[in-house]
């Protein structure tokens, strides 16, 4: 469960988040909409503890993030998958090494690393591609790859900033559908940033908006609305 | 690589020769430290009692300065000789049993101490003439602390220039990764497996250094050996054990390790703080 309270998030005299409230339950599927600089990123940079809040708090399973000590950090964002925008693959690394990271991570043995892969890239169906690099693949294909490495490792929450933002339209779609049939087999929470109005209209999940650092509007099976 | 390489060679190759050298003085200071140190001759017309030989061994033990004491007599200071001069018949024929002084051999257990059982032995009745090396000991002990002390500060300056190299060079590449470095960190990399592939890079370049410091130092050893080996004038402490060149790569190969593992993961720490 995520529970932001009073959600704060200033760069010296710019706001990026202001007074935020929101509660996100286990198993949830939510849309994080709003205009480019609304604040979305910052958002996602906090649940995954890369920024601190400046005001208020945020807990993500219960463990309030001002809290996590540095050593434990690593810990706490092996529960959390992360899909980015412009995907961050390891170039000089191949599919099957791209995916497998979050699992060495962990110190899993290579065995269990590489049926667990397999099952990843399975499930994005790219696993006749495993040993291509990043540079050899489409961008829906890399897309794919991201989201394969980001849900490898099961995590609880998976955080997708803008994972459509720079596919054509029919690959957004094919994306969406894959964030949503992970959500439906792992269970797992997961918050995608998007202002692809299509791709929100079309779903009936939960939307929640920012407008210029502040929550608007939060649909429980809403549309975009700016 | 090439830069990281050729310093850490150059101050291992330091720290190696600073070590081979402080060695080889070691050897040398034990070398004239195990040898007798005073001989106390006693007129050549005078022949000591056996009483008297003990009442000296006695009042020098007495004194707890002194490490071994050894009477040599008439008979065996021409043996000695004869044995030194085996090649000359003509010293030989020179010289009989009767011409040579017996004397007493002793060492100090502190060279400091060689001027205080000098003056003990003086006192004694039928002694002729007292001889010691004080002043080769002590040179030599000063020699060796000062070359301690010169190399300690001298291979300390280099290690620090070598670290502030190896973070330089190894911050460079862990600049141009930081991508990928943030990434991993967002996953939930520990610092310890975003660490291991710079600091593997140093130890690597360690490795390498003191391979070719070793064996510059190894090679200047053995075609110097003629050379040495005349200024040594006997002294039996070359060629170097094998055994003992290998305790050097041993250490050096250790020390530039250390320097190499401590200079990448600072660097590293450094980019992730």
């Amino acid at each position: 469960m995520i529970t932001a309270q009073g959600l704060t998030k200033k760069f010296g005299e710019v706001v990026a988040l202001e007074n935020i409230t929101f509660q996100v339950d286990d198993g949830e599927f939510v849309f994080l909409t709003g205009k480019s600089g609304s604040g979305k990123t910052t958002l996602i940079r906090l649940f995954l503890r890369d920024l601190l809040p400046s005001l208020g708090t945020l807990e993500i399973n219960g463990v309030d993030i001002v809290k996590i000590k540095s050593n434990k950090l690593p810990t706490f964002r092996r529960d959390i998958g992360v899909v980015f925008q412009d995907f961050k693959l390891l170039n000089d690394r191949n599919v099957l090494e791209n995916v497998s990271l979050p699992l060495m991570f962990r110190g899993i043995n290579s065995s269990n690393i590489l049926s667990s892969t397999k099952a990843a890239l399975e499930m994005v169906d790219l696993w006749d591609k495993a040993q291509l690099f990043p540079a050899q693949l489409s961008g829906g294909e890399t897309q794919r790859v991201a989201i394969a490495r980001s849900i490898v490792a099961r995590p609880k929450l998976l955080l997708a900033d803008e994972p459509t933002g720079n596919l054509d339209p029919a690959t957004a779609k094919l994306i969406l559908k894959l964030l949503r049939e992970v959500h439906s087999e792992l269970k797992t929470t997961v918050i995608m940033a998007t202002h692809n109005a299509d791709l929100v209209n079309h779903s009936s999940l939960r939307v929640i908006t920012l407008d210029k650092g502040k929550l608007t509007r939060d649909n429980q099976k809403g549309k975009y609305e700016e | 690589m090439m830069a990281a390489v050729a310093i850490m060679s150059v101050t291992l190759f330091v720290a190696c020769a600073f070590f081979v050298i402080a060695a080889g003085s070691q050897a040398v200071l034990h070398y004239f430290e195990g040898r007798p140190q005073l001989n106390a001759y006693f007129k050549s017309d005078v022949i000591p009692t056996p009483q008297q030989v003990e009442s000296i061994k006695s009042k020098l033990i007495a004194t707890g300065l002194t490490e071994k004491i050894r009477y040599i007599s008439k008979e065996d200071a021409f043996d000695i000789y004869k044995n030194l001069n085996k090649q000359d018949p003509l010293l030989l024929e020179a010289v009989t049993p009767g011409m040579l002084p017996a004397s007493i051999e002793t060492s100090a257990k502190n060279p400091a101490d060689l001027k205080s059982i000098a003056e003990t032995l003086r006192l004694e009745p039928g002694i002729d003439d007292v001889r010691f090396e004080e002043d080769v000991v002590i040179n030599l002990t000063r020699w060796t602390n000062s070359l301690r002390t010169i190399g300690v500060v001298f291979v300390g300056t280099h290690v620090f220039i070598t670290f502030l190299v190896i973070l330089l060079i190894v911050g460079l590449k862990v600049a141009n990764r930081k991508d990928e470095i943030s990434v991993m960190q967002l996953m939930g990399a520990s610092m310890g497996y975003i660490a291991a592939p710079f600091v593997w890079e140093g130890i690597t370049y360690g490795i390498i250094g003191a391979v070719i410091a070793w064996g510059t130092v190894y090679l200047i050893i053995l075609y110097s050996m003629g050379f040495l080996l005349t200024l040594l004038a006997g002294i039996p402490i070359l060629p170097p054990p094998i055994v003992f060149m290998f305790q050097v790569l041993g250490g050096t190969t250790l020390l530039g390790m250390i320097i190499g593992a401590i200079g990448g993961w600072l660097a590293v720490i450094r980019f992730l703080k």
